[in-house]
């Protein structure tokens, strides 16, 4: 019972861990970019909603979407002061170069807030279900994972704009003779990217309290759910975080939570050396 | 162009006769625990640079630097074994496992920023081991360890005057150029770069860029954990974030960024600059500040990177080598006129 | 219409075209041939705009391209069929197609594209929802045909279409390029198989090692001798 119970409190956690996975596979996809500070703009969203609905009693909804809309505007900044510059650089120089975002966002937020941690004190009730316990905020962190999900399902396919993010993922060069400007695209995939990193932030808002060290375990996380999945796969990605949201709840219910963190983390490296097109890529696509 | 040469050696012998008589002339406690620590990561950024070279960036050695603290730690902790021995047993560690994960990664083509990644993994693995294993090796978890002090003996590497950690850095950095020296001037590295570093290229002149690339990496490996091994017993503490990790890792890799991660010299610019800028912010503006001055940090990386790919001294030795970088865009050139050719 | 002078290009230090001009009147049908290597498929890379020549121009009704981005190129009216038709592997059919009809002059008239594209190449619609990745070499190259048209071009280039597929289905490809011709659009044709290029252009241009080494009517073309042994075969 324990373990259902918590395979299904993961499963409810792997929503918001698709939603935050989705972004970052979202820019890896379609600019080729490894986006370090991924897990800071998350860091940076839960400062936000803390400031909006503690220091200045913003309501916590009103605070989650204005925080949502600023990480979205920071990547922003983030595309054109950092990414864009080094579009034709080597990788390698992009992916240090956000490292150096990183840097700067985690040690702007503990210059501003201290080392301490910050958290919007929500109590949220246990749902009780037969013998299961649930976590409320883990349903609701699911239910808007979905919702956001298939919000961009139907913008990736119904939409211009979301088709040519999808297009230029599967070949840039055609894409540009389409009429497709690419520096477009990739700004637009940095707002969702950053739009998704605010949502996600939103919901561990009930779940977790903020320092300025948050941010590099979930960027952490967020990597080893799109490497799971092959990167640059959605769907691939999709599925992985469920599968780590299960693993992460499980293992943490019956073993040291560091060892359950190693394990998986080995596993990771495997992928990236014998598949890493994913677990569930496909080669060559 | 010899007398430049005569003049640069003139000046380097000079700077290295200052040094040695440093701790002699000036008895500032302060400067030369400065000193000490510029020399340790001078040490460890060279020693990084080996593979940077080959564009394979490591986010992995702080990961290898954490197996020489803790293993030397642990040994002398719990076995009362002397650090001599626990660094020589830190690098073999090290080095086995670079040897695994190099070997996996160059046999499958694992370059560039998946081989970042893949690295990035260890440097994170590292730090759970470590607190993971809080009580079962006394590792102390996040709060850290502190090395039992046995006063000054030369047989467990612990001196209370400075000056031999200062002697012991020095030789260490000048090993680590030495080395740096020898590998640019290898068969093997020459011929690399005479194939624009094309492997398939390389293994038609007879070297097996896959061994060559893993024996790199080891090496670096290798001395990196006895860089931490050093850096331990100078300091007597350890904890997770500054002795290991993907932090760690970074900094090492931004230092070698700054000063320039293709040259002799470029690493231990970086690091004299990163070692002021942090003990100036902190100096002069209390340890409170010390997150400010890596905001700073974190904004010069990415000017740099920018701006000044190469490094500092990367991109001021370039100007004087105009004439290779020519001969090096002509072959690339010619590389990709052969793939992309209808 | 398109107008080239004196285009040199190439890759890194190496030219692939040397002192290339073509010209193709509106509503012409005009065909590159030439041996693999040549230069053809990076002539019409540099048209596009995927490509900067290192000297020379492209005007296209009068206005001067040459160094514009893709995107722009599109948009005053040329559109590429890339060789092997480059389709988005995993987007359907019908993606594809919205691609083609990207651009801000088009856009709008989706529709209308469509049903028109749909009458030349009824398959489209039967397969309106399939992934592209999953139909065979001739399907591919008609859908990538259909997604340029898409766009409503003034001009159409095409980077040898029958690269990689079987004769008969070459034939009908073929049959596609002259009703296309027909139905007035101007067309710039790469090729490598000389005869069932020949029998749809008006104009022949022969590229030999980054040079125009013949141009001239689809007659005269016939007629030379010195290409009627190293070409033609007779």
């Amino acid at each position: 019972m324990l373990i259902l119970n918590s395979v299904v409190n993961g499963v409810l956690f792997g929503g918001v861990l698709a939603l935050m996975a989705f972004g970052m596979n979202l820019m890896f996809g379609v600019v080729q970019i490894v986006h370090l500070a991924y897990g800071q703009f998350i860091m940076v969203g839960l400062y936000l909603v803390y400031v909006l609905a503690i220091l200045y009693h913003v309501p916590l909804l009103l605070s989650c979407a204005a925080a949502t809309a600023a990480v979205a505007l920071l990547s922003i900044l983030a595309y054109y002061l950092v990414v864009k510059p080094l579009l034709k650089a080597p990788p390698i120089n992009q992916l240090l170069a956000l490292a150096g975002v990183w840097m700067v966002l985690e040690n702007a937020c503990l210059a501003l807030f201290g080392a301490t941690y910050k958290g919007v004190q929500v109590v949220l009730p246990v749902l009780h279900v037969g013998e299961l316990y649930i976590a409320a905020s883990n349903l609701i962190g699911f239910v808007v994972g979905l919702i956001t999900l298939a919000m961009l399902y139907l913008f990736l396919n119904k939409t211009y704009t979301g088709v040519a993010i999808r297009a230029i993922a599967q070949d840039p060069e055609i894409t540009g003779i389409m009429g497709v400007n690419p520096r477009t695209v990739y700004l637009v995939t940095f707002a969702v990217g950053g739009a998704l990193a605010g949502i996600t932030a939103a919901c561990f808002v009930p779940v977790y309290s903020v320092h300025p060290h948050f941010g590099g375990a979930f960027t952490l996380l967020a990597f080893i759910i799109v490497i799971l999945g092959g990167m640059g796969n959605l769907l691939g990605g999709f599925i992985g975080a469920f599968i780590i949201g299960v693993v992460t709840s499980v293992s943490s219910t019956l073993l040291n939570p560091e060892i359950g963190q190693i394990i998986v983390l080995l596993i990771c490296l495997l992928i990236i050396i014998i598949r890493p097109q994913g677990l569930l890529g496909v080669r060559g696509k | 162009m010899k007398q430049i040469k005569n003049l640069k050696r003139g000046i380097l012998l000079f700077l290295l006769a200052l040094l040695i008589v440093w701790p002699f002339l000036f008895q500032s406690k302060y400067l030369l625990h400065i000193l000490i620590l510029i020399f340790i990561w001078s040490y460890v950024t060279t020693v990084w640079s080996y593979m940077g070279r080959f564009g394979l960036v490591s986010l992995g050695h702080g990961a290898f630097f954490g197996i020489g603290v803790y293993t030397t730690a642990i040994l002398f902790n719990l076995h009362h074994v002397s650090p001599w021995l626990g660094m020589f047993v830190g690098g073999l560690v090290a080095a086995a496992i670079a040897v695994v994960l190099g070997y996996g990664c160059f046999k499958f083509g694992v370059i560039g920023h998946y081989f970042a990644i893949a690295t990035l993994v260890l440097s994170e693995i590292s730090t759970l081991v470590i607190i993971a294993l809080r009580d079962a090796l006394q590792t102390g978890g996040r709060l850290g360890l502190t090395i039992r002090s046995v006063g000054t003996s030369p047989l467990y590497l612990q001196f209370d005057n400075k000056m031999y950690f200062y002697f012991l850095a020095l030789a260490l950095l000048l090993l680590a150029l030495f080395i740096w020296k020898k590998i640019d001037e290898s068969k093997a590295q020459m011929a690399l770069k005479a194939v624009g570093e094309d492997e398939e290229a390389a293994l038609s002149l007879g070297i097996d860029v896959v061994k060559y690339k893993t024996a790199v990496f080891a090496l670096s490996a290798f001395l990196t954990a006895v860089g931490g091994t050093v850096y331990v017993q100078f300091t007597m503490f350890a904890d997770p974030t500054t002795c290991t990790g993907v932090g760690l890792s970074l900094g090492i890799v931004f230092k070698a960024i700054i000063g320039g991660m293709y040259t002799l010299w470029g690493p231990t610019i970086g690091s004299l600059l990163i070692v002021i800028l942090e003990e100036y912010t902190r100096l002069f503006l209390g340890s409170a500040y010390v997150s400010y001055s890596h905001i700073i940090y974190g904004l010069l990386i990415i000017v740099l990177i920018r701006f000044l790919p190469k490094g500092l001294h990367g991109t001021v030795s370039e100007i004087f080598q105009g004439r290779r970088k020519r001969e090096a865009k002509t072959l690339l050139a010619g590389r990709q006129l052969a793939e992309n050719r209808d | 219409m398109l107008k080239i002078e004196g285009l040199h290009a190439g890759y890194g230090g190496f030219e692939v075209l040397r002192d290339v001009s073509i010209e193709v009147g509106a509503g012409e049908t005009v065909a590159v041939l030439g041996p693999n290597g040549a230069g053809k498929s990076t002539l019409l890379k540099v048209i596009a705009g995927l490509l900067k020549p290192s000297s020379g121009a492209i005007h296209f009704e009068n206005r001067r391209i040459d160094g514009k981005a893709p995107y722009e190129i599109v948009e005053m009216g040329i559109s590429l069929v890339p060789e092997g038709g480059r389709l988005f592997p995993e987007l359907t059919v019908y993606s594809n197609l919205m691609m083609g009809s990207f651009n801000k002059r088009t856009r709008r008239y989706f529709k209308d594209s469509l049903e028109e594209v749909a009458s030349l190449f009824p398959i489209i619609k039967q397969r309106k929802n399939q992934v592209a990745g999953l139909m065979s070499g001739g399907e591919r190259q008609m859908v990538a045909i259909a997604r340029a048209l898409m766009s409503r071009p003034k001009l159409l280039m095409l980077d040898e279409p029958s690269s990689g597929l079987a004769p008969k289905i070459v034939a009908s490809i073929f049959e596609f390029v002259k009703e296309i011709k027909d139905r007035g659009y101007s067309v710039l044709m790469v090729e490598q198989t000389v005869k069932k290029a020949v029998n749809v252009a008006d104009h022949i241009y022969l590229l030999e090692s980054g040079r125009v080494e013949f141009h001239g009517k689809k007659e005269d073309f016939l007629e030379n001798p010195k290409i009627k042994r190293s070409y033609l075969g007779i």
